[in-house]
């Protein structure tokens, strides 16, 4: 009863336009008062700063810090150009890009809304010129970063090894294999949407041209070069890497370009710092909810309903898919994880679940998790980064849910699309 | 307001400096493991320090951040009512915006009596850790204060994103 | 029941720590009549180590069973424990020092510190992997290791003259994978869960760094409970530690199988590269530890120095 009031005044609190943080916090407190009164009330504080203390997350703020500097001056829109030069004669055009860019940079930061981040600053502009709507621009935005948390380097599929034991090289392997059959989800949709929006393209240019275009952005290449180069030959992590694309994109755009003066740069790191700040506090509200999330034991409460309804094994995965979207909508990935994970996966091995295609699956739902609304990290981090209401976003959103569904569908009942790539390599 | 003015501007340069820092800091770590040997083990504290100022970067831009309208919620729905009723949930929200900060702010405040009462220092610096939830206090007054100051009409916040842009 | 205790950790289920926990508590409810019911929440759900730690003394949690080497921001003196090779290789000797008159010094130094400390629980050794050899101890000249948030285990490297690097958790496999680092230090069942060996060529069985875990209690909550309760909670701690050493060397043993059949290079240190490498960083790594646990870690490494004489 208590509880339904709560929940009652969590809906009242987001239609009434609170803020989001607000939305997640006075219900939370109004729980803790009524359920763990002899909790230390310090607790709640401790709690909150503890959901935003992770080494991990450190990439988000520097990868924004990069992409507003990038946005801002010549280097993003001289990627764009190369890319544009080399592909912009296809039909999909710059929607590809954005596929394409964001299974790129989700490979090497491994962090959803760091990619959301980065490439809405950088292609969000070039979609809405070539003619694609601004709710379809919004929802590939969103959805492409999710591709982060599949493709290796991934700090979830690590999470999720830790947790059950299982190798970390195959979940990476299967998590390549599952992220490009979603990446090309994403593709085909973006085919289909560029001819209904008809979608402008250019002439396919001469080698000559595109070999120039590219030269004449040798600077704005370094930085994926120093991105994807630095990690891969194991000089930086990915944290590291935000880092240093921040340094790199400081460098060129004020020696080279002559694009930025000491102005512009407090101005762009006081906007990184505001930016960053409107995600951190979510991800810190999540924090205090995931610990009542944890202390109430809510995963083992619905396993004994499932239990009680001698469930088989297709009701079990359609359980397990409900509670991480659920999850999803209030709790970072990370925590999801680690509340989840521990009582489900047993559960999944007695009915003889492969570990690899169950953490495909547990991964999938928790970057669905991130674009579901009301409560998705991603959407969030588009509508600050990219000054747009969280409302446009989320009516974007949807379709890409859909397609996000279908292949959830596919990955949950086709065991192989998971296994295809670790057996391939690992025999 | 000179006072707004004068609060504005410290904290816009502290957010400058501790993020232009932790750019520095982050990318020298990388640079000191490069030359590697024993050298490079004294910049082990690096990674705390940054972790630690994230802290304050994101609690110090919380008032800000409100002020210019900057933080997500869901308002088309709000913005179907008449204008009468907009104004009274606006200034709902603010109330309860007050309250959230005032009450945060207190709670954090009595955390950082407690630890640095414990005695706990970080691992790697040994900075007593009751300063790092100073974050919070100083984060939750600067949003409570915004909060006030929209209750009361002196700053106009939710108009403020397209002034802005 | 009357007496609830939320007990956090860091371990996954199926490892020894949690196995253990949950027989003590399954004890502890059995002889108290279910009066007193242990929670037990495995894998950091509670948070990582520093928040429950502080959680402990804050009464937001219980309990937590906390590895020595994540309680040296809250008690210097505990950081004795990262010194190499501090503990004799005997299990029943390390034992004789946990039960004597050392162990029960460190277990007072948590006294004043917020925290009701009940035992020391035995929870494996550390053991050096890389993906450049390991043969020698010169070999370790140059090569980077990443270690965990403290001054003592850096010394410890930079008495081997190697590069100390502090690397988030989350982040060690792919920087072993990639090469960021060279290698780690864990104890054998961390290095098979967290799949270490896949992207790691050597391996040597050094049992150089005692993994000692602290159970750790609230005091409020610990001096609410009755002293027959109390004693039957002790009790319970000490008597599961033979069960807790043979589910551990088991674990041990298993993952030493998983981590050879895997391919990777493994080699065992004998007697005599151990009292060597145990020559070369013991002093540096006391010197560090002095220096930070001032004199009451100067007290309690001459009790240290006198019980381990003791036992020769
Ligand atoms: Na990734
Ligand atoms: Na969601």
């Amino acid at each position: 009863m208590i509880l339904a009031l709560i929940l009652l005044l969590a809906v009242l609190l987001l239609v009434a336009g609170f803020e989001m943080f607000l939305v997640l916090g006075l219900p939370a407190l109004a729980y803790k008062e009524a359920f763990y009164g002899r909790l230390p009330d310090a607790a709640v504080v401790q709690k909150i700063v503890g959901g935003i203390d992770h080494s991990t997350l450190l990439a988000i703020p520097f990868f924004i810090f990069a992409a507003n500097l990038m946005g801002s001056g010549q280097i993003a829109r001289q990627l764009v150009g190369v890319v544009t030069a080399l592909v912009g004669h296809s039909r999909g055009g710059i929607g590809h890009v954005v596929v394409g860019g964001s299974m790129a940079f989700g490979a090497v930061s491994g962090s959803a809304p760091a990619t959301v981040a980065a490439m809405g600053r950088m292609v969000y502009p070039e979609m809405r010129k070539a003619g694609y709507s601004e709710k379809f621009s919004l929802g590939l935005l969103v959805s492409s970063a999710e591709t982060a948390l599949l493709i290796p380097p991934s700090i979830t599929l690590i999470v999720y090894g830790w947790i059950t034991g299982t190798s970390i090289s195959q979940l990476f392997a299967a998590g390549l294999g599952v992220g490009l059959v979603l990446g090309v989800a994403f593709a085909i949709f973006v085919e289909i949407q560029a001819r209904r929006d008809n979608v402008s393209h250019s002439d396919r240019l001469p080698w000559g041209a595109r070999l120039r275009a590219i030269w004449n952005a040798k600077w704005a290449l370094g930085m994926p070069v120093i991105i994807l180069g630095g990690i891969y030959s194991g000089v930086i992590t990915p944290t590291e890497a935000a880092a240093v694309s921040v340094v790199y994109a400081i460098l060129v755009e004020t020696l080279v370009f002559r694009s930025l003066n000491w102005g512009a740069l407090v101005k762009i790191t006081e906007d990184s710092a505001i930016n960053t700040s409107i995600i951190f506090v979510l991800l810190a509200m999540g924090g205090l909810i995931s610990f009542f999330v944890t202390l109430a034991q809510v995963p083992t409460a619905i396993l004994g309903l499932l239990d009680s309804a001698d469930a088989g094994r297709i009701a079990f995965l359609i359980a397990v898919n409900i509670c991480f979207f659920i999850a999803g909508m209030f709790i970072d990935p990370n925590s999801t994880l680690l509340v989840l994970v521990p009582p489900l996966y047993p559960v999944a091995q007695s009915f003889g679940i492969d570990p690899v295609h169950f953490g495909m699956l547990v991964t999938f739902n928790v970057c669905l998790g991130m674009i579901t609304p009301p409560f998705g990290l991603d959407i969030f981090v588009a509508s600050s980064t990219l000054g747009k209401p969280v409302a446009d976003i989320i009516r974007g959103v949807w379709p890409f849910v859909l397609v996000n569904v279908i292949v959830l569908l596919l990955i949950t009942y086709i065991p192989q699309i998971s296994l295809f790539v670790p057996r391939l390599i690992y025999g | 307001m000179k006072f707004l003015t004068l609060l504005r501007t410290i904290e816009r340069s502290l957010l400058v400096a501790l993020f232009l820092a932790m750019v520095v800091l982050y990318t020298g770590s990388v640079v000191t493991r490069e030359i590697g040997g024993t050298f490079a083990s004294r910049f082990a504290w690096v990674e705390e320090a940054v972790r630690m100022m994230n802290l304050f970067l994101v609690f110090l831009a919380l008032g800000l951040a409100l002020e210019r309208g900057k933080h997500v919620g869901i308002t088309n729905l709000r913005e179907r009512l008449p204008a009468g009723a907009i104004r009274a949930v606006c200034k709902l929200i603010d109330l309860c915006g007050l309250f959230f900060g005032l009450y945060l702010a207190w709670l954090a405040f009595s955390l950082v009596q407690f630890v640095l009462k414990s005695g706990q220092a970080s691992p790697t610096l040994g900075v007593p850790m009751g300063y790092i939830y100073l974050a919070p206090v100083v984060g939750f007054l600067l949003l409570a204060l915004r909060y006030g100051l929209s209750l009361f009409g002196i700053i106009d916040r939710f108009n403020a994103q397209e002034q802005a842009e | 029941q009357e007496y609830v205790a939320k007990i956090g950790h860091l371990e996954s289920p199926a490892q020894s720590r949690n196995v253990t926990l949950e027989k003590v508590a399954e004890l502890v409810k059995e002889r108290t009549d279910g009066e007193v019911e242990f929670q037990i929440f495995p894998q950091g759900q509670l948070g990582n180590q520093r928040q429950m730690n502080e959680g402990v003394q804050l009464g937001t949690i219980e309990g937590t069973v906390a590895p020595a080497a994540f309680l040296g921001g809250f008690n210097p003196a505990v950081s004795i424990m990262d010194i190499p090779y501090l503990l004799p290789e005997d299990d029943a000797k390390a034992q004789e020092l946990r039960d004597g008159p050392f162990g029960q010094a460190l277990l007072d130094t948590f006294s004043d510190k917020g925290m009701f400390a009940v035992t020391l629980w035995p929870n494996g050794k550390k053991q050096f992997t890389s993906n450049k050899p390991l043969d020698t101890l010169a070999d370790f000249a140059d090569q980077k290791f990443r270690v965990m948030d403290s001054s003592i285990l850096i010394e410890q490297f930079n008495a081997l003259g190697a590069s100390a690097i502090a690397l988030p958790f989350g982040e060690l496999y792919t920087s072993l994978q990639t090469g960021v680092v060279d290698g780690e230090e864990n104890p054998l069942d961390t290095i098979m869960n967290m799949k270490f060996y896949e992207v790691q060529e050597y391996l040597v069985v050094s049992d150089h760094g005692a993994m000692e875990d602290v159970v750790l209690f609230n005091p409020m909550w610990w001096d609410s409970l009755p002293a027959e309760y109390q004693e039957v909670i002790t009790t319970a701690f000490h008597e599961v530690i033979p069960e807790l050493t043979a589910h551990k060397a088991a674990a041990v043993e298993e993952a030493l199988e998983t981590i050879e059949a895997a391919g990777t290079n493994v080699r065992v240190a004998g007697e005599e590269e151990r009292a060597a490498l145990r020559e070369a960083t013991f002093g540096p790594a006391s010197e560090a530890y002095v220096a930070k646990a001032g004199d009451t870690g100067k007290a309690l490494l001459s009790t240290y120095e006198e019980a381990y004489e003791a036992l020769h």
